[in-house]
């Protein structure tokens, strides 16, 4: 991002002592917060920057929760130790969701498939219950860093935040490189792309494996700070969730990818949860920016001062 | 193969789930030829058709077919409505933003449901009394009988309304080309939004049907959609007749694969019909691929 | 041995299904040469400028560049080689600045990899000299300043010049000009002539265009090939095909 190194390491050093203030709950919140930024992150660069309708997000999700759920239920291992292996499958999920789009399939038929996908993988979750606990699900065991107990909601923080200061500036040097260049090239015009040199089938699947591997890392941030994974949280419902941060954050902008991981975790709690209150609060949020806000509030932070927009370069 | 004994009966049932699936791939399909978009939401609006009908039908306590007419009525507006006020501003739009709109509608209105009916399952009573019928080996139940009839009739009289009624031509010219249409003086808008309302409608004559076999839940929604989806690919993306062909051939592939493969199959085939459909052809089964002109 | 020319087509022959868009048709362009593809609509220029990028496939016949067969790679292969086009409707990147959009253009050569970017020091350092060079050609072309707008903003003649920037930034030595004076006012088609004479004779780069505007063509081609219903049926300088009467009226409606 544009808001030169140095002002940028204000925001997480400006967090660290925000545990002090906050209730175990509060804390709870903006760990969830904190967590969907790789998720919103992994989203936005395959949908936002490349620009293709891969809907499976929630699939790299729930496979990079499980996996490192899994790991630590059944092998015993270390949470630490499980989030290579959360992001590796996630990784390979995106991978393979690519294939389609190697094949040149496109806009909605690409958004089917990837759908149909995720929804398979939350079939697998169910029906294969000696790995998952099936529809009851599995609980979690506590995570611990190199011996570190992380049994509280504050010291999961200062891991999360550490995190996902790394996945934001990774991603920020891929987005300020040749590669965001190239997807978002691949994205506005395949032909015109592929005659500036660029190989786009590599960087498809590219832009796939870097967003799924993310998302991954998120789902294994995911297991821990909830501590019960049943298939129900990657349904559907989910997906509209992931949606909303996306696109009231702002498409293809990482900043939008925070701002909207922020705000979508942190406003529902203003209100009382009922039954289906989420889906149509997030159901209009997103008709009404899509209507009056299309680029999100990225595009509005962007408008106060130059040093806010993004650009894809270096100097 | 063992068991071939019960493939007439596989065969039977397949087709009357298949019919099913094909009135609501047939629905989205009129959305789709119409306004070239693909309504995520049209699954939920297929389940509004058969709560609404449930609110005048048992909430009111007003006669089945009326209550099933009010609620096609509500449903045509509601269609309408969607495409004039929230998809026609957004028609220049990327293809993301309609995808992202289609699908929140259809959010909202699951959102909706689920506040009024919680998780709780209705049935819709049926308007006919239970029974069941031997052809041979072969156990068919009125279920079958209703389904298959209304659902033939309905096309049977879709058909005429578009072959042979002044309507049903515009309805194909305008399918066909809407630079055309425009030019002899239909109203394209207009159409759109009507097209949307006729398919919410048919869909919601599905959901009617549907809820009256399987419970009806808020989520039967996401389920109508992977089915409707996988119904469009197999006979090809955009073809009416295909939509249909498509619907029975589901129907009927998933109670095969699920009887001699795996019962997995009858929940799955939904789901692996667009991967691997798409991923073998990605025009579909009868598209045609498209050339990008440079 | 003498050198191979820049851009060899030899039988070439291009068909849709029943259709024979190009027809076993040959020529050549030599270093700072500029050759003009012209004919009426439907000879099957662009079949033919499409087969050279590598966004058809010709099905018979053999096209070199710089001696190498390019006619079974894909665009990005052959754009990798050496030859640089443009687009007829707009190949500009709309949501990239002039800037960006040049930075594509010098994608081959920018030395940054994924596990450089993330890890080391050297990935940027390449990066930031790419953007040092992308500033400078902006400049070379007087279009510094439009450098931090997005292109969908510019008017077309600036658009234009930023898409024929980033065609040049890797240097190719071969330049393929897709119809580049259309919907540019008279001015800047003036201009257009001046800075495709200057990349050839200065630059010394080969440029084969496809054009409608016989004036600009007559003005900056060495040569004029001449297509009609896929065959070639002239291949002479301006003058030649001008003086070809016949050739004009036939293919060009007017002389």
């Amino acid at each position: 991002m544009v808001i030169g190194r140095r002002w940028f390491w204000l925001i997480p050093l400006g967090l660290l002592p925000v545990p002090l203030l906050l209730n175990p709950y509060q804390q709870y919140v903006l760990n969830t917060a904190l967590l969907y930024v790789p998720v919103g992150i992994g989203f936005n660069l395959v949908v936002g920057n490349l620009g293709l309708l891969a809907f499976s997000n929630v699939a790299y999700f729930g496979l990079g929760a499980y996996t490192s759920g899994i790991m630590m239920a059944t092998l015993g291992a270390p949470w630490w130790l499980t989030i290579v292996p959360a992001a590796i499958v996630g990784g390979l999920a995106g991978s393979l969701a690519s294939i389609p789009a190697l094949r040149g399939v496109r806009l909605f038929y690409l958004a089917i498939m990837t759908l149909a996908f995720g929804e398979l993988m939350r079939w697998t979750y169910i029906r294969w219950e000696s790995l998952t606990g099936g529809s009851m699900g599995m609980a979690v065991p506590t995570a611990h860093l190199f011996g570190w107990a992380l049994d509280s909601d504050a010291r999961k923080f200062f891991v999360f935040l550490a995190l996902v200061v790394v996945i934001v500036i990774g991603t920020d040097k891929l987005l300020r490189s040749r590669f965001g260049r190239a997807f978002q090239a691949i994205k506005d015009n395949e032909v015109a792309a592929a005659a500036m040199g660029i190989p786009t089938d590599r960087y498809i699947v590219l832009a796939f494996a870097w967003g799924g591997a993310v998302v991954g890392i998120g789902g294994a941030m995911f297991a821990i700070s909830v501590g019960h994974l049943s298939p129900a949280s990657f349904d559907m419902t989910e997906l509209i969730l992931q949606f909303a941060i996306i696109m009231v954050g702002g498409l293809g902008s990482l900043m939008g990818s925070i701002i909207g991981a922020v705000i979508i975790t942190i406003a529902p709690q203003v209100f009382i949860s009922f039954p289906g209150f989420a889906e149509l609060v997030f159901g209009l949020l997103i008709i009404l920016v899509i209507l009056f806000l299309p680029r999100g509030l990225a595009s509005l932070v962007a408008r106060v001062h130059p040093m806010f927009v993004e650009r894809y370069y270096r100097g | 193969m063992m068991l071939l004994s019960l493939l007439p009966q596989l065969v039977v049932s397949g087709i009357s789930t298949g019919m099913l699936y094909a009135l609501i791939a047939l629905s989205m399909t009129v959305v789709y030829r119409a306004t070239t978009v693909v309504n995520f939401g049209h699954g939920d609006m297929v389940a509004a058709g058969a709560y609404a009908s449930f609110v005048f039908g048992v909430g009111f306590g007003l006669p089945f077919l009326v209550a099933m007419a009010l609620a096609l009525a509500v449903l045509f507006l509601g269609g309408f409505a969607v495409q004039r006020f929230l998809m026609q501003p957004i028609i220049a739009a990327p293809h993301l933003s309609l995808a992202m709109m289609a699908l929140a509608v259809g959010y909202t209105l699951r959102g909706g449901m689920r506040l009024e009916w919680g998780n709780e399952t209705i049935n819709l009573p049926r308007p006919y009394p239970q029974d069941v019928y031997m052809l041979g080996d072969v156990v068919i139940t009125t279920d079958d009988l209703v389904i298959c009839g209304f659902v033939i009739l309905l096309l049977a009289a879709l058909f005429v309304l578009l072959q042979v009624t002044p309507l049903g031509k515009v309805i194909q010219a305008t399918f066909q080309s809407q630079r055309g249409a425009a030019l002899v003086g239909i109203n394209v808008p207009a159409f759109h939004a009507a097209m949307w309302g006729g398919g919410a409608a048919l869909g919601a004559i599905g959901g009617i049907m549907l809820a009256m076999i399987t419970p009806l839940t808020p989520d039967l929604g996401q389920w109508t959609l992977v089915q409707g989806f996988a119904a469009m690919t197999l006979g090809g993306f955009g073809s009416l007749g295909g939509a249909v062909a498509g619907g029975i051939l589901l129907g009927v592939t998933e109670k095969l694969l699920g009887f001699y493969v795996n019962t997995m199959f009858i929940e799955i085939t939904g789901y692996l019909v667009p991967i691997i459909v798409l991923l073998l052809r990605p025009q579909g089964l009868f598209g045609r691929r498209t050339i990008v002109r440079v | 041995m003498a050198e191979p020319p820049l851009l060899e087509l030899r039988d070439v022959t291009v068909r849709f299904g029943g259709l024979v868009a190009v027809n076993a048709v040959s020529f050549r362009v030599e270093r700072g040469e500029i050759c003009a593809l012209i004919g009426p609509n439907g000879a099957g220029k662009t079949s033919l400028f499409n087969a050279v990028s590598g966004n058809v496939v010709a099905d018979e016949g053999s096209i070199r560049l710089n001696g190498q067969e390019i006619s079974r790679l894909t665009p990005h292969e052959i754009s990798a080689l050496g030859a640089r086009r443009t687009f007829q409707n707009g190949g500009l990147f709309p949501d990239l600045t002039a800037l960006e959009n040049v930075l594509v253009g010098l994608h081959t050569q920018v030395a940054s990899g994924f596990f450089g970017l993330l890890f080391g020091g050297r990935s940027v350092v390449a990066e930031r000299a790419a953007t040092a060079r992308a500033r400078t050609l902006l400049a070379l072309m007087d279009i510094a300043a439009i450098a931090d707008r997005k292109v969908s903003a510019l008017s077309g003649g600036q658009q234009r010049m930023v898409e024929i920037v980033r065609a040049l930034a890797t240097d190719p030595p071969l330049l393929l000009l897709d119809e580049p004076a259309v919907g540019l006012s008279p001015p800047a088609r003036a201009l257009l002539a001046g800075v495709i004479r200057r990349l050839a004779r200065e630059l010394g780069v080969g440029i084969l265009l496809i054009e409608h505007a016989i004036e600009l063509v007559m003005s900056v081609a060495d040569r004029v090939i001449v297509l009609n219903e896929g065959r070639k049926v002239a291949d002479a300088p301006p003058d030649a095909v001008r003086a070809d009467r016949a050739v004009l009226e036939a293919y060009l409606g007017h002389g």
